[in-house]
């Protein structure tokens, strides 16, 4: 394992802590009193402690810690801040800084650093009322001392030791529990490699009290052992004593490991390090509760320090393993902020691409009726093959262009906020299936009549809170967006539970602005359907919101220039509900080719329920009736000849219905013959023919015929309208020529 | 020479499983029924580590660490008690009386033994 760059960091950090503690210092002597330089100096000196023990540079641990100690006793106040001990300390710190650049050098003390080394370890333990160690009476070492040497002395590295510093309660011995007999049990995880007895606790003889605990110990410790089993070791004294456990380098670069390879889970930075074995619950705990204790006196919860330093500060963990869980937390936030691994395109270069897929899909259509022709049958099979690739490019193609239309419906979040209050209105906005894929350019041109219709719903469809609760709803109106696939298209619905539609206001309001006649028989559904008439507004203030009363009739021509219908269901009381059906894409389609005397038409298979022969005296009764009898229901039918107007007699001995559904209406279209399907590439029609009703595009086929791309929202309407014709003609007459289409110019 | 263990329980089958495993461990075992039983049995021999349930009739758990503690002998002996739940409120009891080590039933019998070594190697 290389430790060498976390070792080289840790020279860097030592210079740098070992420069602010001198600083400190330095200020200490013009003002002894400065708590919080004294805890400067002190941290200085424990991370230098902490980190050099997990390199195991024992030397700079051992020194470090009886200067430590003493700082230890000046933070407490039990010691002076005297100009000889900051002189004392000046010194120690320089001596600190030659032992980490002997490490750091590979090299071996210089003699004056030694004699140096000596002299200050003396006048520490003096001013600390110990001995020096060559008295031996103070420092137990229950280890053999040439196991200490090979352990330190190991070019310093490959001490693999854990090092555990203990400090127990005071009360330990009155409850029946034995400091020994806890290292004893510690001694069968592992090697007890260096123990040191820490007596700094100790009072005066006088004063001791000998049923009282002063003892701590500085343990130097090989085990296979995990962190947590070796805390479990002091479970039982865990709240009286102060325990503090860092892990050998071996096992801080397994944590890092470890937690490198964490599954990308939202975490908090505690659960990582516990994940990881870094740290213990108990610690994590004990961090915790320090945490609030923190953040509690009269300050505000933005000035709570962040777990993983106080984890640190309390020696719990290592701050590289910190970094490397902090580090994590982030990559998991940036992994869950990019989704899924993307490429910007530029939109015109794939529109380029499937424009050249949509001529691959017509030349392949020719290959394939060359091959027909011919009847070759290798060239045949071989065409085929090419087919079957050429449509799955061309779904590959498409689905480039398909996005969520998620995006597009969280705009409204702030939307229906914003004029839920300038209403006075309670709203909540529900979303359903926002990961539903439509094609970009239709999430595109559907923002806008979505943005009506949700205006629209807000201001008139919900009602004001006290209208609500009068009716026995919930305050809290509740608006929803959804999206789902249906039949090969996709439905967008936007629903209230407000209070429906008035019919009897609509029906009043057309007749008063001239749109129906006042003895006309609508349907209910040809009722709701006039609020999508234009100039029909029924809102009694015309607010700045909706109100401009060519709200829906846009809407509705914004939908169906996508080739979208809208549909309108509403229960009075109970709310309305928009349907907007628009086609996956815009651009190539699953057509079906039918033919009328020498013209080709394509109608989306979408839309094809099934095909049934018209022939004998079916034929004529159909004909004289205008509807097929299909299995005991009424289907209408609409003759393609008869609708477009078309020259040429009906075949003689058969035509062909083919049943499309489009939302909850059947039809049947009569053509001559059925041609199969065909994949079709829609080309728009030029400016001049966009009005047509019923036809919706046209396309290429592969022998380089051209065919009308059939639009059955407009043919139904086509249809429909022979039907009011018989019912309440005067009335949908208006309706469509408000509209000012021409409907035979095909 | 072994270590001797009391066990103090009301539920003899609890004391055979805890005695069986600490006897396999190579303790020294012996048991008692309630505190009175287990204050009587302490004179006289030397025990190094007592195991002790909290309720228990004639005299429950708590009151015998307490009485233990009066005897000079067993002033610094290691308690571990059993209870069946965390009762927080007798354990703060039983903490100020002396047994700061808690386990709660139930328990599995290396579980037991572990705890044990951690107080008192056989």
């Amino acid at each position: 394992m290389n430790l060498e760059p976390a070792q080289l960091a840790f020279f860097a950090e030592a210079d740098e802590l070992l420069t602010r503690m001198e600083e400190s210092l330095l200020g200490l002597e013009s003002d002894p009193d400065n708590h919080e330089l004294i805890d400067e100096i002190f941290r200085a000196a424990h991370t230098i402690k902490g980190t050099a023990g997990v390199f195991g540079f024992d030397d700079v641990v051992h020194f470090t810690h009886e200067v430590e100690s003493l700082l230890d006793r000046i933070r407490d106040g039990r010691m002076a801040v005297t100009a000889a001990a900051i002189g004392l300390l000046l010194r120690s710190k320089d001596h600190i800084g030659a032992l980490v650049r002997a490490v750091a050098e590979k090299s071996e003390l210089d003699a004056g650093d030694v004699r140096e080394g000596g002299e200050l370890m003396a006048a520490l333990l003096d001013l600390l009322g110990r001995k020096a160690p060559a008295a031996g009476d103070s420092i137990v070492e229950s280890a053999a001392p040439e196991l200490v040497r090979e352990a330190g002395g190991d070019d310093c590295v490959s001490t693999g030791n854990w090092h555990l510093s203990l400090r127990f309660g005071s009360d330990v011995l009155r409850s029946g529990m034995d400091p020994l007999s806890f290292l004893r049990f510690l001694g069968t995880l592992g090697d007890i490699v260096h123990l040191h007895a820490v007596c700094d606790a100790l009072p005066a003889w006088s004063q001791l009290d000998p049923e009282s605990c002063y003892l701590g110990f500085e343990i130097d410790f090989r085990s296979e052992a995990s962190k947590s089993d070796i805390e479990a070791v002091f479970e039982f004294v865990r709240d009286d004593c102060v325990i503090h456990i860092i892990p050998p380098y071996a096992r801080v670069s397994e944590y890092l490991d470890v937690i490198r390879a964490l599954p990308e889970d939202d975490l908090k930075i505690g659960e990582i390090l516990v994940l990881s074995g870094a740290l213990t619950r108990a610690e994590l705990e004990r961090g915790l509760v320090r945490q609030l204790d923190v953040g509690q006196p009269g300050e505000r919860v933005a000035q709570t320090q962040p777990l993983g330093e106080i984890l640190v500060e309390d020696g719990s963990v290592n701050a590289g393993v910190v970094d490397a869980a902090l580090v994590k937390q982030k990559q998991v936030k940036d992994a869950k902020a990019q989704e899924a691994r993307s490429l910007r395109i530029d939109a015109d270069k794939l529109d380029h691409l499937i424009e050249l897929v949509g001529e691959l899909v017509i030349a392949s259509a020719g290959v394939q009726n060359i091959s027909q022709t011919l009847a070759n049958i290798p060239l045949s099979e071989a065409s085929e093959v090419l087919l079957r690739l050429v449509n799955d490019v061309r779904d590959q193609a498409l689905s480039l262009r398909m996005v969520q239309i998620g995006a597009t419906f969280q705009r409204f979040q702030r939307v229906v906020r914003d004029v839920s209050r300038e209403l006075g209105k309670d709203i909540e906005l529900v979303i359903n299936g926002a990961e539903t894929e439509l094609d970009k350019t239709v999430v595109e041109h559907i923002g806008d009549p979505l943005m009506h219709l949700v205006r629209n719903a807000m201001d008139h469809g919900i009602e004001q809170t006290d209208v609500r609760l009068a009716r026995g709803k919930p305050a809290r109106a509740r608006l929803t967006l959804g999206a789902r696939h249906e039949a090969g298209g996709i439905v967008i619905v936007v629903a209230d539970d407000g209070g429906g539609l008035n019919r009897e206001k609509i029906r009043s309001k057309a007749i008063e602005r001239g749109l129906i006649s006042a003895d006309a028989q609508l349907s209910e559904r040809e009722i709701d359907r006039l609020i999508f008439a234009p100039g029909f507004s029924t809102a009694d203030q015309v607010s700045n919101l909706s109100g401009r009363g060519v709200g829906m009739d846009v809407v509705r021509r914004n939908i169906e220039a996508l080739r979208g219908t809208v549909e309108i269901h509403t229960v009075p009381g109970q709310g309305t509900t928009l349907g907007i059906r628009l086609p996956l894409t815009l651009a190539i389609i699953d057509g079906f080719l039918i033919g009328v005397g020498s013209t080709t038409f394509v109608l989306p298979v979408g839309v094809i329920v099934e095909c049934v022969e018209l022939a004998g005296g079916q034929r004529s009764l159909a004909r004289a009736r205008g509807y097929l009898d299909m299995r005991g229901e009424v289907l209408p039918l609409l003759w393609l000849r008869d609708a477009f107007d078309m020259q040429g007699e009906a075949p003689t001995r058969r035509e062909n219905v083919v049943i499309v559904k489009f939302g909850q209406t059947r039809m049947g279209i009569v053509v001559d013959q059925l041609m199969g399907e065909h994949q079709t590439v829609i080309r728009p029609l030029g400016k001049l023919f966009q009005a047509l009703r019923g036809v919706s595009g046209s396309t290429i086929l592969g022998s380089g015929e051209i065919a009308l791309i059939l639009d059955v929202a407009g043919l139904l309407q086509l249809a429909g309208r022979n039907e009011h014709q018989l019912q309440a003609g005067a009335a949908v007459r208006a309706l469509a020529e408000g509209d000012g289409v021409p409907t035979t110019t095909a | 020479m072994a270590k001797t263990i009391m066990v103090v329980d009301d539920s003899s089958s609890l004391r055979q499983v805890v005695s069986l495993a600490l006897k396999s461990a190579g303790y020294d075992v012996f048991e008692a029924a309630d505190g009175k039983d287990a204050l009587s049995k302490l004179t006289g021999q030397k025990v190094h580590l007592v195991v002790s349930d909290v309720n228990m009739p004639n005299m429950d758990g708590i009151t015998f660490v307490k009485e233990m503690r009066k005897l000079p002998a067993y002033r610094f002996t290691p308690v571990i008690m059993l209870t069946t739940e965390n009762q927080e409120a007798k354990k703060a009891e039983g903490q100020a009386a002396g047994a700061k080590a808690w386990m709660v039933k139930p328990f599995k019998p290396e579980q037991m033994l572990m705890a044990v070594s951690k107080l008192c190697l056989p």
